[in-house]
């Protein structure tokens, strides 16, 4: 009897054992660490390091510590524990355990799957590895599953050709330095007067042949294989920024508020002032449908119909007009700034009808670029505009210019464009949202800021017009009138008419007459507008945040 | 049966109920299979802390709902519970809910800069929903206030849809930088 209840209790017992230990790691156990003697191991260019992996069903998992030691880097915990920070090559990256997204930098980096706290500390897979160590120290990491080996390895250095622009506007100097691939470097600012932009595992091929710098901010640029160097002028200082697809590392170097900065030829010569010019965009268009109201009305469609009709009416002011878009199209956002900026227009004008989440919005508003933006290089360049004339160079969409070199100036004048126009952005809105209430008495929701990506790229004053709510049904049968539409349109072209007005220093017009005479109808993109960028006058720094000016 | 053969079916029986109780009661296991939980579900919470969701409002803008929810200390887990709050829809009238229903939180993240990083999905719908301007400033901007109007840690937001951050949600917006709250639009 005795036998039986010992035979029992042991029976039990090694029935038990398993399922504890499944309980316990939800499979049978393959975390290990990679000491001798057991199945998974990690070396580094034929040595063993010692670092715990765990097979899980996804995937391996390699305890980061161990790898930081080896490898480099520096790991930190926020106060919360939450969130663990590895410092490397001069970037952080941010890891939330669980969490299958990383940041890198200032990118955003999804993985196979999220880092887990366990073994070793935290947990992480394969391509966080490459992603990091990887990408910004040149080691390849290679998972053999079939003898459950990571194999580490330093990539050859390569050898990284690098080309250099240096541009002057608006009394800021930016350095583009832009290479086939993102090369492994940190950036060491420990010497006044110099930034120094030291490579880790690449070697450079300097620009042949060399660059002659000349410029106020910047006294020279030095290529060297291992190294990179912009000598700053007294009292400048340089913030640096990455921009993707080529990789380019961009300085912008601005003066300390003391120092003055002589304007450039290039800023000067500004041409008579005018509104020759102005590009009309009918919002949305094709798959982009824009809102949708009650009654099934599409935004694209009557914006088409509004922008048609008022680029007719606005041509008898003695204006050449051009739609971005004159048929049911998709058009990026871009690209229809680009279109105002290679017609040289004076002004851009962006129609839209507007919706809302919630019931009873109606009425009409006007809106310019926030300073939300804008980066703080174009925030700064604001600044300085006080100190330099406009007349600099005309912004193309980014990508657009046929040039590699021209492409990086392009980028960067496109961020700028619209920042050294917003006062007078302001300035036509206000004359908008006055002539749309004297006319059609309509709700006056006001002249309001936000970060509109259509204004940003525009090199000239540039608005963007709501016309109505057609998710509000009164506002939808209303706009669906010809005859409304056309009140819309009257009060616009008044508004542009006084505009002009003001910039030619002439008497402020009424609206023209339907039945004047008219040039001719609206061009399409692209049609040839040889008129030069009107000068304006120094535009004071608009108000600060989204929504209506103060 | 004989008594032997008893004792093996109660011990087999005994193991079974005994692990698979185990298997139940430990945390992070049994629990971190059901849908929508994971690793993060398991931060610890505290009593309800008091905050303001800004929900689209009748009229345009924004409008605060008070709301008290049970959150850690953490600064991420605090984000995650808002923006589910808000994504569930208001309770008060005459406001509405940021975006339809299915849409719900993939993930979201804090950098040390002070960047909220928030990914926003609904399946079976690659493109957010269209929409004109203020609808679109409603949507966006319910996120940003009422992550960046709640949590000292975070200063700025950079929206995801289904996992990829786009140029701009329904053609107005620029979604392609961090956005700051906007104070304008969020009444109290």
């Amino acid at each position: 009897m005795k036998d039986r209840h010992l035979w029992a209790c042991l029976l039990f017992l090694v029935l038990l054992l398993p399922v504890l230990v499944a309980a316990q790691g939800g499979q049978p156990p393959s975390s290990v660490g990679a000491s001798a003697g057991s199945r998974s191991s990690v070396t580094l260019e034929g040595r063993e390091i010692p670092v715990p992996v765990t097979i899980s069903p996804s995937g391996p998992m390699f305890g980061l510590s161990p790898l930081v030691e080896t490898l480099g880097g520096k790991l930190a915990s926020d106060e919360a524990g939450e969130s663990i920070t590895l410092h490397l090559a001069d970037k952080d990256v941010v890891i939330g355990p669980g969490n299958s997204i990383i940041t890198v930098g200032d990118s955003i980096v999804s993985l196979s799957q999220p880092p887990t706290r366990g073994e070793g500390g935290l947990q992480v897979p394969a391509d966080f590895l490459r992603k990091t160590y990887g990408d910004l120290l040149g080691y390849s990491f290679e998972w053999h599953p079939e003898t459950s080996r990571l194999i580490i390895a330093r990539r050859g250095n390569r050898d990284l050709p690098v080309s250099l622009d240096v541009v002057h506007l608006q009394g800021m100097t930016t350095v583009v330095l832009q290479f086939p691939e993102e090369p492994h470097y940190q950036i060491d600012r420990s010497k006044p007067g110099a930034v120094t932009v030291q490579m880790l595992s690449d070697r450079l091929m300097p620009p042949s042949p060399p660059r002659e710098v000349q410029d106020p901010l910047v006294q020279g640029v030095t290529v060297e294989p291992q190294q990179i160097r912009l000598q700053l002028a007294a009292g400048a200082q340089a913030e640096s920024y990455v921009l993707a697809n080529p990789f380019r590392l961009v300085f912008d170097v601005h003066p300390t508020s003391s120092v003055e900065v002589p304007a450039t030829p290039a800023e000067h010569g500004a041409q008579a002032p005018g509104i020759r010019t102005i590009v009309i965009d009918p919002g949305h268009g094709g798959a982009e449908t824009g809102a949708i109201g009650p009654g099934g009305v599409q935004e694209k469609a009557l914006t088409l119909e509004l922008a048609r009709e008022l680029a007719a009416r606005v041509g008898r002011l003695g204006v050449q007009t051009l739609l971005t878009r004159n048929e049911d199209a998709s058009l990026p956002l871009d690209t229809r700034a680009a279109i105002a900026n290679q017609n040289r227009a004076d002004l851009f004008v962006s129609i839209h009808l507007n919706s809302s989440l919630g019931a009873n919005a109606h009425g009409t508003e006007t809106y310019f670029l926030s300073p939300q933006a804008t980066d703080s290089r174009a925030a700064r360049s604001a600044a300085a505009e006080n100190t330099a004339p406009p007349g600099a160079g005309t912004a193309v969409a980014p990508g657009a210019a046929p040039g590699g070199e021209q492409k990086d100036v392009d980028l960067i004048l496109w961020e700028l464009a619209q920042s050294r126009h917003m006062a007078e952005s302001q300035r036509l809105a206000n004359l908008i949202q006055g002539e749309l209430n004297q006319e059609l008495q309509l709700k006056d929701r006001g002249v309001k800021q936000a970060p509109f990506r259509v204004l940003v790229g525009a090199g000239m004053p540039a608005v963007l017009v709501e016309l109505g709510f057609i998710s509000n049904p009164e506002e939808e049968k209303k706009l669906q009138d010809p005859a409304y539409r056309g009140q819309l349109v009257e009060a616009l072209t008044r508004a542009i008419a006084k505009y002009k007005a003001t910039v030619e220093g002439q008497p402020a017009p009424g609206a023209a007459a339907p039945g004047s005479p008219a040039p001719g109808p609206a061009a399409a993109p692209g049609a040839a507008a040889p008129a030069p960028p009107p000068a304006k006058g120094t535009p004071a720094k608009p108000p600060g945040g989204t929504g209506k000016p103060s | 049966m004989s008594r032997r053969a008893a004792s093996f079916v109660v011990g087999f029986a005994l193991a079974l109920l005994v692990g698979g109780g185990l298997w139940w009661w430990l945390p992070g296991r049994g629990g971190a299979r059901t849908p929508g939980a994971g690793p993060e579900a398991a931060v610890p919470t505290g009593p309800p802390v008091g905050f303001q969701l800004y929900f689209p409002a009748d009229g345009g803008g924004l409008r605060a709902e008070p709301r008290a929810l049970p959150v850690s200390e953490a600064p991420k887990d605090r984000l995650r519970k808002i923006l589910q709050a808000l994504l569930a829809g208001p309770k008060a009238p005459g406001l509405a809910r940021p975006f339809p229903e299915g849409v719900a939180l993939g993930g979201v993240q804090l950098g040390a800069d002070g960047t909220a990083y928030v990914d926003l999905r609904w399946p079976d719908h690659p493109d957010p929903p269209p929409s004109g301007s203020t609808e679109e400033i409603q949507r966006v901007y319910s996120v940003v206030d009422s992550i960046v109007l709640n949590i000292p840690q975070a200063s700025r937001v950079v929206l995801l849809w289904n996992g990829v951050q786009r140029e701009t949600f329904a053609g107005h917006l620029d979604l392609s930088r961090p956005l700051a709250a906007d104070r304008g639009l969020a009444a109290p």
